[in-house]
This record gives C-alpha cells, structure tokens and sequence, in this order.
C-alpha cells in the first residue's frame, strides 16, 4: 500500500522498525464487573507523538487515558513508559500529567495558585516556582490573569489555565481529554492550532482523547479508531481517511458511499463488482480479488463527478437529483440512480454559479474513476 | 407572577407567622416584666437578666451545656464527616450498605430508645454517670447527622478535582487537606452548628444518661418549670434564642455576600 504522509512530512518514527517506543500497552484489558471497557489492546505511542484516540462514547478510550494516568488499575496487561513498568506506581508518581475535559480547575485557589499547585508537591523552591508559572503563564499568553479566581475567567481562559498547569511540571506525557469539548466553534478552531504549535514548540508527547474526527485529523500525527475496547486501526489522519482498513473506519471517519458486492471477473488489478443494489463497477484494486468474492466498496463523496449532461469515462450512471444540501463551500447531493440505489456526492463551489445548476427532480449524471474508490475485502 | 400581593396572601402571611412567632414572642416579652408573677405584666425591667447572673444553679448548667456542645460537636464533626468521605468515595466495601442503614437509623430511632440504651451501656460497662456520659451519647446520636449533611455535600463534589490533585503529584493525604475539605468547608461547619444546637437543647438523652453535678440547661429549665415558671426561665430562653438567631443572620448574611461575589465574579468573567 502506498504510503500517505501525516502532518509533518519529516516525522514517521512509526515508519522506523529501529525505533523504540515510548509508551507501550501491551494486551491490556479492562473490566468494570461484566463490562469489559478495554479489550485485550497493544498499542505503541512515540516520542514526540501527537497522539489522537478516536471513538464513540464508551468505547474505551477514555479508559485507556486513566490507565495511563494511574487512575484506573488494568485487569490484565501492562503499560510501559520510557521502559518503566507502570503497574503499581500511583497516580501522584507518574512522569504524566492531565488535562481534565472539565479543567478541574481548583475554584478556591487563583490561577498562580492553580499552576504552582503540581511544584509545591515536589518541593520546588518558591523562587523557581515562580519562574514556572511565569513562564506557563506567558505560553498560554494569560501573564494578566495570575491573580483571577477560575470563576473569573471565561471559557477558553479556563480551558488555558488548565492546559498551563498540566504543563508546569513538564510531564514526558501530556494526556488530554477531549481538550476543546467545551469550547464554541470559532473558539475551538483557534485553539486547534495553539494547541499544535504549543506540541511542537515543546516537544513533549500528547495523547488526546476525542469523539470529534474532525480534532483528531487537525491534531494529530496518529490516530487510533476504537470501538468497544477494541482498536479498529492505527494509522494517520490520511490514511484513515482514504485507506480505511475496515467498513467500520470508513463509515465512522467522514462520509462515505459504502457498496456490498460480488467480484464477477478479473483481470490483472482490475475488477469489476456488481454490487448488491445492482450496480456495476469497474474497479482498480490493490488487494488481491477472486470471482465471486464477497467485497465492500467504499467511495468518498467528493470522489464522484456531477454534471446536468452525461459525463465520458468509466463508472458513468444516470440518475435524479434527490436532495441538496448546500454547505457553502461544498454542496452535498443525494443522487437516486435509475436502478434504485442512491449515492452520495459532494461537489466542491468552485465557482460562485456551481451549485446552482442542478436542482431537486432534475436528471443527473454521475461519474467515478476506477481508482476513485477502496475495496474491502473483510 | 403579578406585582400586587392578595389580600389572601396577606392573611395567610399573618397568621402563618403569627403560628410560628407568637409563642417566642410571649416568652422574650414577659422576660422584660417587671412582676414576678410571669402572666401579669407590671412594667420593663431587666431585673431577671440580673437575678440570672446570680442564679448559681443556672449558670452552672449552662456552662454544662457549652462545654458538652463544643466538646461534642466537635467530635462529631470530625468522625461524621470521616464517615461521610469513607461512605462517599469507596463505593464497593465489604459490608457498605449496612454501614449505611446504620448511619442513618439514629436519625429516625426515638430518642428515648437511643438514651436508654446508652443508659444500659454505661451501666454494663460500669462507667461513672456524668459530664462525659452525657458527652459521649451527644456524640453518638448527633454525629449521623454530620453525616448526612457532609455526605450530601460530597455528592455534587466534582471527583476529578481530586483526580486532578493527585495527579499533578499530591498524596491522598495532601489531596484531602488541601483540595477536598477547603471546599466541603461550608458543609462540615453548617454539620458543627447543627450537632452543636442539637446538643445544646437535648433534654431526653441528656436525662437518661446524666449524673451528680452535670446537669444540662435544658433538664435544668425542665426541672425549675415543674416548680413553676420563673421570669428568670424566661431570661434565660431568650438569651438562647437570641444566640441561635444571631447564628442564623450571620450564616445567611455571609451566604448573600458568597452570591453577591459570585454573581459579580461571573459578570467580570463574561467581560473578560
């Protein structure tokens, strides 16, 4: 499989088979009573590694997250940090440090207070407690608030303070619970990219938890897909997002056209698939096919033309426009093809008249390239 | 809501307060009376606030009482809210839900039942009835509600404060010290004041469990009203309603302030 880059091109030490891992899990398991909230997981984190763990609610990753941190005990498994062994160690004496997805900010104590809180416990000499706090203050650009109470502050200036006090003590594993849930939109976007910056600017490894993909793929170098304890696939924003290693990734990461099928014939890398709903498909595919092999199809919306007049090439079908969803900068069609299926095409407003030109009831014509899409052979 | 208030309202308001207050009333103005006869008002005096202070037996009782008030509440306060963290923070331990029921059956189990048991225990363990029986069954029957008053508190505690302590390195020990009780404060006080008040006007309890020369102000009161009623038992319930209502202004009078500063700290915040 061709290989798709992460965000920084020069960073794949996962790529490396020479390089150690920084964090290990190995076949971790966790159990509350009958609930098995983390199943049987190994997992391999980086140095300098902008983690993402991507998933639903209850699906472990949160577990996963207070593991790591010492709050909950595995039931089976061991967590590896730096080559140190971390069944046993309380949470208090774990090289990692948190940021909690309510900011637990302590509300009587003011945000200096908040952020030497974690220094006093080592016994930080009051002058260079100050120092550090300065300096975590001035990262996080809130130098004016040291002396606010947490209920002073606004919302994204709490969401800082907590990010400065999980710093402070320059964890070598900065955890992150669904570090901008709370934020608005606008706010969250901005924050994104501090967010980044600040991991580079530091070089300290974060493993974030998120149900929002769209974070993950911003963020991170890596993500892992999970889904009922189990890790569905590790891999980066990219290629999650165009090699998805199972109908689960693919329909979970973004949207997607999933089509079940039959290969009806073969011939070198190409295939053609009919599928359930009765389409045709002529298909490049990377995996190795046989005929009457049972396939899925996945095809990103944004991978199909759409045109009011038929379009030349292979894949061409036929079809009405069914619905229309205009987003601004893309508008999302739902197309009912003449045998009855319905597929899903975005098309990107590249000029201002774009979208304008088909509407509800009207024939369409759609097209893919053979290459357009993935085939699945699980 | 409309502005103007009914006449209904109005009546239901007077004679509402005039239920509750009436009777206080009658006792705070006839401790003013000059007559020793209590129902027959012969002028303002304050003579019976001055026979008080010279009434040794009163204020021996009464120094009783403060001193098993303070004394008890304040053990209670501690292990009640020992109790409440303990039954709050671990949710599955061997024998929990009994523990539970146990705390809280005293509140429901009269209180003759609670002081002849005690009575009982002290007599089969042979200890000397006194200041420190009456002591100990105050501390056994009011810690409970220390408990439920802590434990109500803990309920809306946000955990990952503590989560959060810990991990940026503080011990459980620092953890309870330095994050969980500065902000269950209010509530293990507002437990002291409520042991305290229940120990300062327990009468049955303190009867059965009592001996030679620890008499309560309220066994006292109780014993000199079947003599019959002096204005000096007057004098003295007012001067421990006025203690209590000064109590109850205080504590919501520094509420208010907390909602002022609140409502203040949010309006800086939103402006900020």
């Amino acid at each position: 499989m061709k290989s798709l880059g992460s965000i920084r091109r020069d960073f794949a030490p996962w790529l490396d088979r020479g390089a150690a891992p920084f964090i290990r899990f190995e076949g971790v398991t966790k159990r509350f009573g009958d609930f098995e909230a983390v199943d049987d997981l190994s997992l391999d984190v980086f140095e300098k590694e902008f983690f993402a763990l991507l998933g639903g609610s209850g699906c472990g990753k949160s577990t996963l997250l207070r593991m790591l941190a010492g709050f909950e005990t595995p039931t089976k498994g061991r967590i590896v940090l730096d080559g140190e062994d971390l069944s046993g160690i309380p949470p208090y004496r774990r090289p990692v440090n948190m940021m909690f997805q309510s900011y637990a900010l302590f509300p009587h104590m003011s945000v200096e207070k908040n952020i030497a809180f974690g220094l006093r416990q080592e016994g930080m000499a009051r002058s260079e407690i100050a120092d550090r706090v300065g300096q975590v203050l001035k990262l996080v650009k809130l130098e004016d608030y040291a002396r606010r109470k947490p209920d002073q502050l606004s919302g994204g200036q709490r969401q800082r303070v907590a990010l400065a006090r999980s710093l402070a003590k320059r964890p070598k594993v900065l955890l992150l619970d669904e570090p901008l849930g709370a934020l608005d939109k606008k706010l969250r976007e901005e924050t994104q990219f501090e967010l980044a910056d600040l991991q580079h600017q530091l070089g300290i490894t974060f493993i974030m938890v998120t149900h929002d993909q769209e974070e993950a793929m911003t963020l991170a170098d890596r993500i892992a897909v999970m889904d009922r304890g189990r890790i569905m696939q590790v891999a980066t924003p990219a290629e999650i997002y165009e090699a998805p290693n199972s109908r689960f990734v693919a329909d979970f990461v973004g949207n997607v056209n999933l089509f079940e099928g039959t290969v009806r014939s073969v011939e070198g890398d190409r295939a053609v698939i009919e599928t359930d709903a009765g389409l045709t498909i002529a298909v490049v595919s990377e995996a190795k096919l046989g005929t009457s092999q049972k396939v899925s199809y996945v095809l990103r919306p944004e991978k199909l033309k759409i045109a009011a007049d038929p379009i030349p090439g292979p894949n061409a079908m036929a079809g009405e426009v069914w619905d229309i969803a205009y987003f601004g900068p893309v508008t999302a069609f739902h197309v009912r093809l003449d045998n009855g299926a319905t597929v899903k095409v975005s098309m990107v407003n590249a000029t201002r008249q774009g979208a304008l030109q088909l509407t509800w009831h009207d024939r369409a014509f759609v097209q893919f390239d053979e290459d357009a899409g993935l085939v699945l052979t699980q | 809501m409309t502005g103007r208030i009914s006449k209904f309202n109005v009546v239901s308001l007077v004679f509402g307060f005039a239920f509750l207050y009436l009777p206080i009333l009658t006792l705070v103005v006839y401790s003013f009376n000059a007559s020793k006869l209590v129902t027959v008002w012969a002028g303002f005096s304050t003579v019976w606030y001055r026979e008080l202070w010279h009434n040794r037996g009163l204020m021996e009782a009464a120094w009783v009482t403060l001193r098993v008030g303070l004394l008890s509440a304040s053990v209670a306060t501690l292990l009640g809210t020992m109790a409440a963290i303990a039954l709050s923070r671990y949710r599955r331990f061997f024998g929990r839900t009994l523990m539970t029921g146990m705390v809280y059956a005293p509140l429901v189990m009269p209180e003759v039942i609670t002081g002849l048991s005690l009575l009982l225990f002290f007599v089969a363990i042979d200890m000397d009835r006194g200041f420190w029986t009456v002591t100990l069954a105050h501390i056994s029957f009011t810690m409970c509600f220390v408990t439920v008053v802590v434990q109500s508190r803990l309920l809306t505690f946000d955990r990952s404060l503590e989560d959060a302590a810990m991990d940026l390195g503080a011990t459980p020990t620092v953890t309870l010290f330095q994050v969980t009780l500065p902000l269950i404060w209010p509530a293990v006080a507002a437990g002291w004041m409520l042991a305290f008040t229940l120990s300062l006007d327990d009468l049955v309890i303190a009867s059965f469990t009592t001996g030679p020369g620890a008499t309560t102000l309220p066994m006292k009161i109780y014993s000199q009203v079947r003599l019959g009623v002096t204005p000096e038992i007057n004098a003295v319930c007012t001067i421990l309603i006025a203690i209590v209502a000064t109590g109850v202004v205080v504590t919501t009078l520094l509420n208010k302030r907390r909602l002022v500063r609140q409502a203040r700290d949010e309006r800086l915040a939103a402006g900020a």
